[in-house]
């Protein structure tokens, strides 16, 4: 292909439903050195990556944070005081942090590239990571600053973030580095595995949200169920949510929690000590002049302030220094800070962190004392946190930028712990001396990277401050390659929290209409998970930087809108307006309508310096609605959507606040008077992989549910880089097909790339008896074309380094040899050994050949002790028959050892068989029960046949009219030669599917309503009926026999119960529950219940004393006459030596001589009866059993 | 699996056995690899790191057996 036409090839079919087949095979040849053809898939994952490159961009997240965390002091006296010195002064900061590429270690000296790339990442099944350094400044006394650069450890790093090797490169340059042509990123490779973090649902930021929960008043005594929590967020993205609380006696105290531990204070201490204020101006913030006659509200801000007056602290100074000196020591503070500092300290790092200046955050605290009382007075509602109007979404990004944060921060008390320690232990502390410091920093544990990449491959958060989340664990998933839609969905995935996942009540799980358009009310998972795990709608996104809004603040108060810093404001100006949580100024109702309009025009106009992406919550006054104001967003993590705006005819970004109070029409027909928004297109709000389900909008919407979740569970081409790839599983359609019927966004998404299924001729028609219960007949010969044939890889290291522990190799692949001076046997043995297995492993290196076939217990490697010449092997462990697919030999990132790792793909042929998953993309699932031979099938009067035959019963009660759609667009799509378009709403109740598909069958030569005469393919008569005969498509499942069967006559059995064990993989048995055992009874087969419960489990024979009833007491012995026999050692009585030989006799094991106790017989009893007895025993409690006859 | 392999003819037939009693040791000792990145073959003798002798890369593919691979298609 000329180069010339680079540009065809990056030009996509997206929007269009056609088939576009040789632009996408010249795209597979020759992929686009440009750019990709599919932007839309990159902007799916979007969140993730942007939200790393936020972090990690010059001035980024990360360097906030460092600037945040500030300097940690250290004194090398330990008892100092006041009066006698603290002693020298040792102050460290971090000035900087520098995070390379993932780069050779320096230690090796013979690669010509340098770079690691992720495909030699997961080839190798190690992690990508970047060298991560930290600059270590530190001075003493008041000296120079030092610098002193430590390295600290390697980072994991994000696929396609900014400090990726892939970032930005072309689909060409991606495949030459192994990588998908659509290689999106978002995710971190860790020991090869592909982890991402998964989006979760957090609080809004800097938003005072009313809230009652029963829990509040369980905060102490006298405490209500309401107070108003504000999470808020540092530049940084690290959040810390305030809460203050409403007493029964109409005081109000202030809560934070602060390394997992909750404090209290007076909220009004917190006003007295942000800013030099008064009683009256307090009353004036609180109480506007329109409400002085309130005397609800008067009465309780009157006591506010008089309760207060008992603590004696009048001026701001006075306040600082108290709360200084009671949180010295919650804060970790140096002793020589004055408890003022102490208490600005606390304010900077507890109090409304959102806000820097003392004074908006004391205007925002009075916000929400009001907000508060006219909670508690009736006046506003409760703010609902289950809606998506008061959430936003913490982004993977952020999440990790915030662990870094507070290991960085944790490194610096380290320092200073490690430097406490030595003047305990009684080493001499210089702090002048570079020698101490290097010697002192190299205890120090530095080894940031790898806590990071435990984070990710366990998911679970070690943190002292629990990062402001309600879990700790569950933050990282796998994205399973198991098809397309599957990893996809992984990076649209929204959690709530898996402290949701244990609550009761359902009302976090419902479906609340704020979130439309943000989250597909389609795609969330049955079972458990239903309603907390969402996908995000495929035209939603997250907003990952701070959009400029220094000309807001000016340009509102030219809209006629009163500073805030003015008081007392306005008797009319009862509203406020507050950007990201600071208050930017009050205004009345009236006015507050024009500045949201305003606002909203010039922003979508572009003028005025107004982002195009700032949301302008404007909540009107309503009767005890939510609490009125304009509430402006414009910083990172909010979900954002395209609408259009009517006025101006351009694209609008909504967000979940302002929606609820905007007038969004679905379609251009509803727009009514007053409508500011309507939908680009109403399938905006479902997912991805919703928006593939074809005419979705025809079918029950459980069905559309099912098919979202069926859809991610496809055997479908998880991928075209698979020669590169060690996933441990992985499955493929060996015969994927374009579907005929698609939704136009199916090619703009470019999921041709990634076929899912196989367009099948189904005929709807009960006929050979073996299509009940959702069964599904395959005809045989489309079987044997490669209908559904798929394949199973999967990957396994080899790793000897594990087995042997030590640092110097001690293993070596291939065989060991015979002792020196062995015998001639011996040698023979070797031989004998090397003969058997040959047929799988390679003699020179011990590895496997590549090719073959190997069955359980073959061998896929053998290695030996390169001391001794032991030999060992590695087996193949499986009962299904694989082909040996790759072998790869892998060495370590130095280069200096031998062959210690191989990773070996197998790959394990799955030809459908009866009893796999099939189903079509209407949650109509059906399992294949039989491949029916072609000369049996029905055929039409074209001579076709079907490829499939499903149950008419598979409709009436499931409603999927949509597959019958489907059926008839796919059979005209396919008479006709082209695509179809199957996106949900473009029919209507004038203009039909049915006619319109009808039409096409009818040109075509068809039966207009897609039924057409069949014939018996056994009898050759035509049926009665004509048949409904059309073309659908199928997908695999990945649910097949071959996994699930479970067979067993004897197997493995419980050592304590000697039941059967179960569990497929152990080889164990199916249980007979109680209903089971109900059932045959019912069927009047008690016999078979005998024989599953006792004689094919735990039978047993045992001897039990007649006598008294025991299992336990009975011992065997041997006669004088040399019979063995069985008596009962509680029934014996204690014999004299008078007693020999008498009638009776016997003696024990020890010795002791016995009289009588022959009163003893077998039975048959299961076997954990005795354990029971054995149990009881040990309780002191006896079992006697009655022997009869 | 029952199966006849196809073992191609080498020089000096297999199976000899060392003096010294060592057992069975392989007399050729070398093994020759594809190169996951530049492509080479890449000869790896006992003991020698894992590297590619051109490109120094760390990844070699095991070629795909000489011997005849049969199989029942059924």
């Amino acid at each position: 292909m000329p180069p010339t036409k680079k540009s065809v090839v990056s030009r996509s079919s997206a929007g269009q439903a056609v088939f576009d087949t040789i632009n996408r095979e010249k795209r597979f040849r020759n992929p686009p050195a440009d750019k990709t053809a599919f932007p839309a898939l990159q902007d799916a994952i979007k969140p993730h990556v942007d939200s790393w490159n936020a972090v990690f961009r010059e001035g980024g997240c990360l360097h906030q944070a460092i600037q945040d965390i500030g300097e940690k002091t250290v004194f090398d006296k330990l008892d100092g005081n006041e009066e006698t010195g603290y002693g020298n002064k040792l102050t460290i900061r971090i000035a900087n942090y520098y995070l390379g590429k993932s780069m050779l270690s320096s230690r090796d000296k013979t690669a010509m590239k340098r770079e690691i790339y992720p495909a030699e990442c997961r080839e190798r099944h190690v992690s990508y990571r970047g060298q991560l350094q930290l600059e270590l400044h530190y001075k003493v006394n008041n000296g120079e600053w030092q610098k002193e650069y430590r390295d600290c450890g390697l980072l994991p790093l994000m696929v396609m973030g900014n400090r990726c090797h892939l970032e930005g490169m072309s689909p060409k340059e991606l495949v030459e580095h192994k990588e998908e042509s659509e290689e999106l990123g978002g995710y971190f490779i860790c020991s090869g595995n592909e982890k991402l973090i998964r989006m979760l649902i957090v609080n809004r930021r800097n938003y005072a949200m009313a809230v009652v929960r029963s829990s509040y008043a369980k905060r102490g005594p006298s405490y209500t169920n309401m107070g108003i929590q504000i999470r808020c967020v540092r530049p940084d993205q690290s959040s810390m949510t305030n809460v203050i609380h409403y007493l029964t006696d109409g005081n109000i105290t202030f809560r934070f929690s602060w390394r997992k531990r909750e404090y209290l204070v007076p909220v009004m201490m917190i006003l007295k000590a942000l800013v030099d204020t008064n009683d009256r101006e307090i009353f004036e913030g609180i109480v506007g002049l329109d409400q002085r006659e309130d005397t609800f509200l008067t009465d309780r801000v009157e006591l506010l302030l008089r309760t207060y007056k008992t603590y004696g602290l009048y001026s701001r100074y006075e306040t600082l220094a108290y709360l200084g000196d009671k949180f010295r020591i919650v804060m970790q503070v140096s002793p020589d800070v004055s408890d003022v500092e102490v208490g600005k300290l606390f304010l900077r790092k507890i109090v409304l962190v959102h806000l820097q200046n003392d004074g908006d955050k004391f205007r925002q605290l009075l916000f929400m004392i009001k907000k508060l009382y006219s909670l508690v007075a009736g006046t506003c509602a409760a703010d609902n946190v289950d809606a998506a109007q008061h959430q936003e979404i913490l982004l993977g990004g952020f999440l990790y930028a915030q662990i870094l944060k507070e290991k960085i921060e944790e490194y610096l008390f380290n320092i200073r712990s490690q430097i406490r320690s030595d003047l305990m232990g009684g080493v001499k502390v210089e702090f002048n001396s570079p020698q101490y410091m290097r010697k002192m920093l190299g205890k120090v544990n530095e080894r940031i990277g790898e806590s990071l990449h435990y984070f990710l491959s366990t998911g679970n958060l070690s943190s002292p401050s629990g990062l402001d989340l309600q879990q700790t664990t569950g933050f990282t998933v796998v994205a399973e390659k198991l098809n397309f839609y599957r990893y996809i969905s992984h990076f649209r995935m929204v959690h709530r929290g898996s402290f949701f996942a244990q609550l009761k009540t359902t009302t976090v799980r419902k479906l609340l209409p704020e979130s439309w358009g943000f989250l597909c009310p389609v795609h969330t998972p049955d079972g458990s998970p239903c309603g907390l795990l969402n996908h995000l709608a495929h035209k939603c996104q997250v907003a990952t930087t701070t959009s400029d809004c220094s000309h807001i603040g000016p340009l509102v108060l030219t809209l006629g809108v009163h500073s805030a810093k003015v008081l007392p404001v306005p008797a009319e100006a009862t509203l406020s307006v507050q950007l990201d949580g600071k208050i930017l100024g009050w205004c009345s109702p009236r006015d507050a309508r024009r500045v949201a309009d305003c606002l909203r025009f010039y922003k979508v106009e572009g003028t005025h310096n107004v982002p195009k992406d700032l949301e302008v919550g404007y909540v009107p006054v309503s009767n005890c609605g939510q609490y009125p104001g304009i509430y402006l967003f414009s910083q990172e993590a909010r979900m954002i959507r395209p609408v259009k705006y009517i006025p101006l005819d351009k694209e609008d970004f909504v967000g979940p606040f302002e929606q609820p109070f905007l007038n969004i029409a679905v379609t251009d027909p509803e727009i009514k008077s007053g409508d500011t928004h309507v939908e680009f297109d109403p399938t905006n709000i479902l997912s991805i992989v919703a928006n593939m389900t074809p005419f979705s909008d025809f079918n029950q919407s459980p069905r559309n549910m099912y098919q979202c979740q069926m859809g991610k569970q496809t055997m479908g081409t998880p991928g075209t880089a698979i020669r590169h790839r060690t996933d441990n599983k992985m499955y493929r359609l060996q015969t994927g097909q374009s579907p005929v019927v698609r939704a136009p966004l199916y090619n703009t998404y470019g999921l041709d790339n990634f076929p899912n299924g196989m367009n099948a001729v189904v005929a709807v028609i009960a006929y050979t008896g073996y299509d009940m219960d959702d069964a599904m007949i395959i005809n045989k010969s489309a079987h044997e074309r490669g209908f559904g044939y798929g394949t199973v890889y999967k990957t396994e290291k080899y790793d000897l380094a594990e087995k042997s522990k030590s640092k110097v190799p001690q293993l070596a692949f291939g065989y060991g040899w015979a002792p020196i001076g062995a015998d001639q046997q011996t040698l023979a043995k070797f031989k004998a050994m090397r003969d058997k297995y040959s047929g799988t492993i390679d003699d020179t290196d011990g590895l496997p050949m590549v090719g073959q076939k190997v069955v359980e217990g073959d061998p896929i490697a053998v290695y030996h002790n390169m001391g001794t010449g032991e030999t060992f092997f590695f087996k193949y462990k499986s009962s299904e028959d694989a082909y040996i697919e790759e072998v790869r030999v892998l060495g370590n990132d130095v280069g200096d050892t031998i062959c210690q790792a191989i990773s070996v793909k197998f790959r394990i042929t799955r030809s459908p068989v009866i009893g796999d998953k099939f189903s079509s993309r209407h949650g109509q699932k059906g399992v294949c029960s039989q491949k029916w031979p072609a000369v049996d099938m029905p055929f039409s009067e074209s001579g076709m046949q079907p490829d499939v035959i499903i149950n008419p019963h598979a409709f009436p009660s499931r409603m999927t009219i949509g597959m019958f759609v489907e059926s008839m667009a796919g059979k005209a799509g396919a008479l006709h030669g082209f695509a179809q378009d199957s996106t949900p709403f473009k029919f209507n109740e004038t203009h039909t599917a049915v006619d319109y598909f009808g039409h096409q069958l009818r040109a075509a030569g068809y039966n207009y309503y897609g039924n057409e005469p069949m014939y018996s393919g056994i009898t050759g008569q035509e049926f009665h009926a004509d048949i409904y005969l059309g073309v659908v498509y199928y997908q695999r499942l990945r649910h097949m026999v071959n996994d699930k069967y479970q067979v067993r006559s004897t197997g493995p059995v419980d050592s304590r119960t000697r039941q059967p064990v179960k569990g497929r993989k152990r080889m164990g048995g199916l249980r007979i529950g109680e209903m089971e055992r109900d059932s045959l009874l019912a069927h009047g087969t008690a016999f078979l219940v005998q024989d599953r419960l006792l004689n094919c489990s735990d039978y047993h024979q045992t001897w039990v004393c007649r006598g008294c009833g025991s299992f336990l007491a009975t011992t065997p012995i041997v006669t004088a006459e040399r019979r063995a026999e069985v008596r009962c050692r509680r029934c014996a009585v204690r014999a004299t030596e008078f007693d020999v030989g008498a009638k009776g006799y016997w003696e024990d094991g020890l010795g002791n001589r016995y009289l009588g106790g022959d009163n003893t017989t077998v039975v048959v009893i299961p076997y954990v009866l005795k354990y029971l007895d054995v149990e009881l025993l040990a309780m002191g409690i006896q079992m006697k059993y009655d022997v009869s006859p | 699996m029952q199966r006849e392999g196809y073992v191609p003819p080498t020089a000096g037939g297999g199976g000899a056995t060392r003096p010294g009693g060592y057992g069975d040791n392989p007399r050729q000792t070398a093994m020759k690899y594809l190169c996951a990145d530049c492509g080479k073959s890449v000869t790896i003798n006992k003991g020698d790191p894992i590297r590619c002798k051109e490109c120094g890369f760390r990844i070699l593919y095991k070629e795909r057996t000489k011997r005849m691979v049969q199989f029942e298609a059924r």
